[in-house]
Formats: structure tokens, sequence, C-alpha cells
């Protein structure tokens, strides 16, 4: 899984999410490095749903301005749980190995 | 999308269009919101990296089947290649804006020039007719079947020629350096002479250096190109010397090159995107239209990947005044019957991806 990919869905993971406050939620998880644009946005947002990880929650026009909220599907969950379980998978191996570099370089 | 005044919302919908017109229907205005929101206050323009985004996204939307990644791939394949086919056909129309070939008194006037031992009478002169023939003739109807099956390759460029047989009255080293500097004396930019044997070893034994080699001379002066061919005599009836002279490649072939390229591989993309898109699971017609897209890349694609190389070897081999016309680099029309068949096979892929498909294009949102 890519990296926006991941971030979108665990963007989703804390509720449902119209375009924007994904691409704002986004950009905090991230600490500012992924800059998402609409384009992109919506390209995996429709890829997510075609592979059924989102789904359509509900419509809302604010301010004259359609509002679509997207939330995670159950698919969505396992697929963001499992990406979670292996990436930490990773770090615990990478920070063990590193707990024992640190004293031979000291 | 409704209309507005907004500058920068009107803006945006022009970028829009790069998506297809269903997907504008579906999202256009809940994407448009979404690029409003983001924007920062007082922005009346996109920035340039929204544009490239949208215009990237937006290409990629009209392929349809979000989930595919390959089909990206196939897209710039399909682009490519129809790019390279519609390019090659603007410049065949481009070259006849190249003024027609030498006629008699132009030529007997460059062979005088160049060959001043060699007296050519106006009936020794050859003045080709037409830019291009097949067999010497123009293409016709009646050319179809020698295109198409196996003598494709005929079909060329043509050029006034003159030859002389007999026994040469100067030795060809000697006629190759008088050419050489009545070339240069005359304002001719002059390529490397060639040296190639004028036949193989039959077998053993066989020495290399005893067979005689020829001596190939290529000029190129304004529009007009010169080819000098010095044959080492052999019989009484051999040719031992032969010109050519033909036209450069007109300057209008570049840039209808370029717009046929680019007009072509447009076209190309979107009539994929468009079948890639009514083509999507789960339509009847799915598999057809995917093995008959596989046939038509193979029968497009397969001449052009067995002629490059040799092309590539043969340009690098001789000096070339004039490139060959780029549909023979694409293999056109030797293969030219692939290049049929494969048409054949594409709007045969077309036609049945007109057939209706079982659901609504394209792929919403599911809802709940």
């Amino acid at each position: 899984m890519r990296e926006p990919t991941y971030l979108i869905l665990t963007a989703l993971a804390s509720g449902p999410r119209y375009g924007y406050a994904i691409i704002q939620d986004v950009g905090e998880l991230s600490g500012g490095r992924t800059s998402l644009l609409p384009g992109t946005l919506y390209t995996a947002l429709d890829r997510l749903a075609a592979e059924g990880l989102v789904e359509l929650d509900r419509e809302e026009t604010v301010d004259g301005r359609l509002r679509r909220y997207y939330r995670l599907t159950p698919g969505g969950v396992t697929a963001l749980e499992a990406e979670t379980a292996r990436m930490r998978r990773l770090t615990t191996a990478a920070e063990t190995r590193l707990r024992t570099l640190r004293p031979q370089t000291a | 999308m409704p209309v507005t005044s907004d500058p920068l919302a009107r803006r945006y919908r022009r970028l829009l269009l790069c998506y297809p017109r269903a997907y504008r229907r579906a999202r256009g205005e809940e994407l448009l919101a979404t690029l409003l929101e983001a924007a920062p206050p007082g922005r009346a323009r996109p920035t340039a990296r929204e544009a490239a985004n949208l215009i990237g996204h937006g290409l990629r939307a009209r392929l349809g089947r979000p989930r595919s990644r390959s089909v990206v791939t196939w897209a710039v394949f399909t682009a490519v290649i129809c790019g390279l086919f519609t390019a090659a056909l603007a410049t065949r129309l481009a070259w006849e804006t190249s003024p027609p070939m030498p006629d008699r008194a132009e030529a007997a006037a460059i062979l005088a020039d160049v060959l001043p031992g060699q007296q050519f009478a106006p009936g020794e002169i050859y003045p080709a007719e037409t830019l291009f023939a097949i067999y010497g003739e123009p293409l016709s109807l009646n050319s179809v079947n020698d295109l198409l099956f196996g003598d494709g390759g005929e079909y060329a460029l043509t050029a006034t020629g003159a030859s002389r047989t007999g026994f040469p009255s100067l030795p060809l080293d000697q006629t190759a350096a008088v050419a050489e500097q009545r070339l240069r004396d005359g304002g001719w930019t002059v390529y490397p002479a060639t040296h190639n044997d004028m036949y193989g070893c039959a077998g053993p034994p066989c020495d290399p250096a005893t067979i005689p080699q020829d001596t190939r001379l290529f000029a190129k002066r304004g529009n007009t190109t010169l080819e000098l061919e010095l044959y080492p005599q052999q019989h009484a009836d051999s040719t031992y010397l032969a010109v050519s002279l033909s036209r450069t490649t007109p300057a209008a072939v570049w840039p209808a090159a370029v717009v046929g390229g680019l007009l072509g591989a447009a076209m190309g993309w979107l009539l994929f995107g468009w079948a890639s898109r009514r083509t999507q699971a789960p339509h009847p017609v799915r598999v057809p239209v995917n093995v008959l897209f596989g046939v038509t890349m193979g029968l497009w694609w397969l001449p052009v990947l067995f002629t490059v190389p040799f092309m590539v070897e043969h340009h690098l081999g001789e000096p070339h005044p004039r490139w060959h016309p780029l549909w023979e680099w694409l293999g056109q029309p030797v293969f030219s019957l692939f290049l049929v068949a494969g048409c054949a096979s594409a709007l045969l892929g077309l036609a049945l991806a007109l057939l209706p498909s079982r659901r609504t294009q394209p792929q919403r949102v599911a809802t709940t």
C-alpha cells in the first residue's frame, strides 16, 4: 500500500470525512510531508471505492458547495489494520536492530 | 455543472474538461468544491501544479478501470503507436510540398558540372515522374496487391537517374576524386565516400581482400541530393557509373510529423479510454475486446520493433543526406498487411465496445 493511500484510509479511520477535510487530515497526519491535491485524492478514492475499501456516507451542501462524506468499509478497516500491523512489524524490527547497533557505534 | 462568475471556478471547470463527461456529471461539482475550498483566499488562477495534476488525473479518469495500474501502460502503448502512424501519414502528405524530382534539363546541368568527363545525352537521363513510386508507377488501386502481399518495400522515393556501361574512360578512383572536388567547388555538402564489397564470399577458398569494392558518394545542395555509385568494371555490358538525383526532405515534413503525431496520440488515448470505460466489468464483450486489443497491439507494434534495429544499423552504416521517411522506420509499407489487419481488429474491438454495458459508467462510489 502506498503512503498516500495509507494516509487516506487513516484519515477516514476516525470517521466519515469529505474531500477537503481528508486533504487537511492527510497533511496533519504526515506532518506536512504529504500534500494531496484534489485530482490525486479523487483518483485514489475512485480506486479505493472500486476495491471496496471506502464508500459514500452522505452528501451535504454547505455555502452552495457539494460535500460528499466517505467512510471506511469493513474491508477498508481490515486493510488498514493489516497494513498497520505490517508497518509495526517493520518498525519493531528496525528498532531492534538499531538498539543492537548503538552500543557498538557508541 | 452550472455556470459561475468566479474566475477561479471558471478556470478549474476548464481544466476539469480533461475528465470524461460522465465523470464530470458524477463528480464535477464535488471536485470543484474541494478545489475551491483548498485554494487560499485571493487566488484567481490554478497553480501550475494543480493544473498538471488535474490534467494528469483527468486523462487517467478517461481510461476508467480505477483498480487497474496497467491500464495506463496500455493506453501509452496505444497513444504512441497511433501517434507514430498518424505522424507518418502526415509526413507523407507533407512530402507533397516537395518540388518535383529534377527534370532532364536540371539533371543534365548538374551532371555536366559534377562529371565533366561523362557527357550524358538527354536520352540517357531518366527523370522520375512522381515523388514516390512502386515498381516505377505511382500508387494506385492496381498496386494494392503488391503493397499488401510482400512487395511493399518497393514503394519508395524516386530519383532521376543516369548511368554508364562499358569500359570507363578514366580510372574510377579518378572519377570519384574529380566528382568530389567538383561537388565541393559547386557548394555541395559532400559526405564521406563509402566502399562496400560487390559480393560476398560464396565459400572457401575465399580471400575477402580480392573482392572488388564499389564506391558511393553522397552529396546535398539546397533541396537536391546526389548519389554517385562507381562499380569496378567486370563485363563490357556492366554498369560502372550510376548517378541518382533526388530531393531532400521538405521543411514541412517536421512540423507535420509533430502535429500529426500529437493529434494521433491524443486520438489513440481518447479512443482507448472510451473503449476501456465502456468495457469495464461486467461488460458482456470485455474478454473479446481485450483479446482484439492485444491482437491489434501485436500487429501494429511487431513490424516497428522488428524494423527499427535494422533501420538504425542501416543509417549508421552509410551517410544519409536525407533520412528515410518515417513510415519506413515503422516497417511500412513492407508490413502493410499487419497494419491493415490491426486496423480491422481495432475497428472490430471498437464496434464490440459499442454494445450496451450492464451498468452505468463510470463506476460510482457506492452508497449504502
